[in-house]
């Protein structure tokens, strides 16, 4: 889902068939490998303040520090001020699922939680701090996490295991007084949950009379059916799907769940299967919307069972990195809308443009949380800019390009914070949204100014660009 | 934020039905056992998430039907089926087991024990597993039980704290180490 930086040209027409796919997913993972080595890392720490002389450190460190010190000392809410911890996140992962990979450790986290630090940054203005944590149980890292918040202004969670990605944001949301997120719950739901407001409005749908099946039970889908609830579609025409089946009140594994997975426990109590039971096909059969977050295509939603939906239905098929349908595939099904995790196809339901701009957004406004209002905020603000450049069924939501759209989703998000009286600076949207533009654009501008000064290579295995 | 939405659903998903529990517990008879026997087993495959010496074993579902015959039979062993009402009317969603003992050194000289409560999932959370205790220590009385206990796995914290929620307290522990076989 970290595609954001791979810069590959957009392609008309959805790829039927994998292979050259492969071929060219292949070619991009070695030449990764080769730029990791070449680069060494993909942020640094770099001063923020001028030094003229070594005189300067007498300011910036001991003796003049220490009056700063008892500043923050006598109102810790000063150091949200009188140092960087306002616009400093840690980006934290036990490395128990890593993208695609499943559990394979902190150590081996490391390269992806740099990349999204480079995102924060790039896209939010926001330093971002990758720290994998070696830690054996939920309960150790939430440990951890409150330990290293004094340093922080927020947190982001990354690649943590379903069910105890649960237990871990639920525990430190409650204990940790700063803003604390995990992606692959909120972000993705919260893109989702964007990308479905635009569906319904294309198709002339509403959300509380919509049936939908949600495929696929871990992380995104859980919280993408709570926001949904909250929305008001009635949880009884929600029906939830794993790869046991439809998930009902009935089910043989509903004591397991009780004791390992509450969370999933409750929508099952909450959702009792829709009023269906079985396998996928008998949910699908007239339901509106397919919202799949599962395990990769091409063949896990059969086009049979998109045809047997109700009329223009509404096809997501978020897995990477194959869908569990080809779009065109859905398409050809009578799909009226299809959306993929993917940046080569139309549509592309995005985490990337929701987690820059909610950190931008809460940090801005010195948020002490992150609740389900600011989520689904938000999610409203990408779906309403996706008019900017006109709504319609192959441009659903802003793409990566449209930058203009990260501030919008700031502002929303800050505006937000102070109506939920969580902000500690309450400023105005119009506010919000000039301070997120200034300091992205700085963002931009240090990137672009270190790579013109020479100090960020060139790519070596590129030609270098042209004098103009 | 989940419990909230919990208690909202519950209102949402009974509109039409009273406030009073929607269940109707009575005694079971010999016609009951085949639906008794599945919510049995549940029950016990619940335990052995708790510990390993509580594995379940293959033939459970021959014993549980044998354990609930044998209780229709015994003047001191009460089994209690609760069920639907509306729609579910007549379908079987809960079985209590309990039986009457004698405490040899101790008074109260008789013991009501709880052995097996059980709720279909749908069913929990609205007042209905302590209308079952209710309904289950009040027979127990009647039968002349001067206290009543309930065996549950050591590990259940769900059942502990609605045991202790009620007044119940750990009176006696069992504990146990497996032995290797000879």
């Amino acid at each position: 889902m970290v595609e954001a930086t791979s810069s590959r040209s957009k392609r008309g027409a959805p790829a039927e068939g994998a292979p050259e796919e492969e071929r060219a997913d292949e070619a991009r993972s070695a030449r990764a490998v080769r730029l990791a080595r070449f680069y060494q890392g993909k942020v640094e720490t770099v001063p923020k303040v001028p030094v003229r002389s070594l005189a300067d450190f007498a300011l910036w460190y001991t003796p003049g520090i220490a009056a700063v010190s008892r500043a923050i000392e006598s109102d810790p809410e000063e150091a949200f001020d009188l140092t960087g911890r306002g616009n400093t996140i840690a980006i934290v992962t036990d490395g128990s699922r890593v993208l695609g990979l499943g559990n394979i450790g902190p150590r081996a986290a490391l390269p992806v939680m740099e990349g999204k630090a480079l995102l924060f940054k790039f896209l939010g203005g926001v330093d971002a701090v990758p720290l994998p944590i070696d830690v054996a149980s939920p309960e150790a890292l939430v440990e951890t996490v409150l330990r290293i918040a004094p340093a922080f202004g927020g947190i982001n969670l990354e690649d943590i295991a379903s069910p105890k990605c649960f237990f871990v944001l639920e525990e430190l949301q409650k204990r940790c007084p700063i803003p604390v997120w995990h992606d692959d719950q909120l972000g993705t739901a919260a893109a989702t949950v964007a990308g479905l407001l635009n569906a319904l409005a294309l198709t002339h749908r509403s959300m509380r009379e919509v049936r939908t099946v949600l495929l696929g039970a871990g992380a995104a889908n859980l919280v993408t059916a709570r926001l949904l609830v909250t929305l008001g579609h009635d949880p009884h025409q929600l029906t939830l799907v794993d790869h046991k089946g439809v998930l009902t009140g009935e089910r043989e594994d509903l004591d397991e769940l009780m004791l390992h997975n509450p969370w999933k426990y409750r929508l099952a109590l909450q959702t009792d299967g829709g009023g269906r039971s079985g396998t996928l096909a008998d949910a699908l059969a007239g339901a509106d919307v397919l919202l799949a977050a599962s395990t990769p295509g091409p063949h896990t939603v059969r086009p049979e069972w998109v045809r047997s939906m109700a009329r223009d239905p509404v096809v997501f098929a978020l897995a990477n990195p194959v869908p569990e349908i080809w779009p065109s595939a859905a398409l050809e099904a009578g799909a009226a809308i299809v959306a993929t995790g993917r940046s080569d196809f139309p549509n592309q339901v995005n985490n990337s443009l929701i987690f820059p701009a909610v950190f931008r957004g809460v940090l801005d406004a010195r948020a002490r949380s992150i609740p389900d209002e600011i989520v689904l905020a938000a999610a409203r603000e990408l779906a309403a800019r996706a008019e900017d450049r006109g709504l319609s069924a192959q441009h659903l939501l802003p793409t990566m390009e449209e930058s203009a759209v990260f501030p919008h989703i700031a502002a929303a998000v800050g505006t937000e914070a102070v109506r939920l009286g969580i902000a500690r600076r309450r400023r105005t949207r119009e506010e919000f949204l000039a301070m997120a533009r200034t300091t992205m654009a700085r963002a931009a501008r240090l990137a672009e100014t270190f790579a013109r000064g020479g100090l960020i290579a060139p790519m070596p295995d590129e030609p270098a660009p042209k004098e103009t | 934020m989940t419990e909230r939405k919990e208690s909202t659903k519950r209102a949402a998903s009974t509109p039409t039905e009273a406030p009073t529990v929607p269940i109707h517990v009575r005694v079971a008879t010999e016609a009951d056992i085949p639906p008794l026997v599945p919510l049995l087993v549940r029950l016990k495959r619940l335990n052995e998430e708790f510990d390993p010496l509580l594995k379940v074993r293959s033939d459970v579902e021959a014993q549980a039907r044998e354990i609930l015959r044998h209780d229709l039979a015994n003047p001191r062993a009460i089994v209690l089926a609760a069920e639907g009402v509306g729609p579910d009317k007549d379908r079987v969603i809960g079985v209590v087991r309990a039986q009457v003992r004698d405490r040899v050194f101790y008074t109260p000289e008789l013991e009501g024990v709880i052995l097996d409560i059980y709720l279909l999932p749908l069913y929990r959370r609205r007042g209905v597993g302590e209308y079952l205790l209710q309904e289950a220590t009040a027979r127990l009385k009647e039968k002349g039980a001067g206290l009543v206990t309930a065996e549950f796995p050591t590990q259940n914290e769900i059942a502990a704290r609605f045991y202790a929620k009620r007044g119940f307290r750990p009176i006696t522990a069992l504990h146990a180490r497996a032995l290797e076989r000879a």
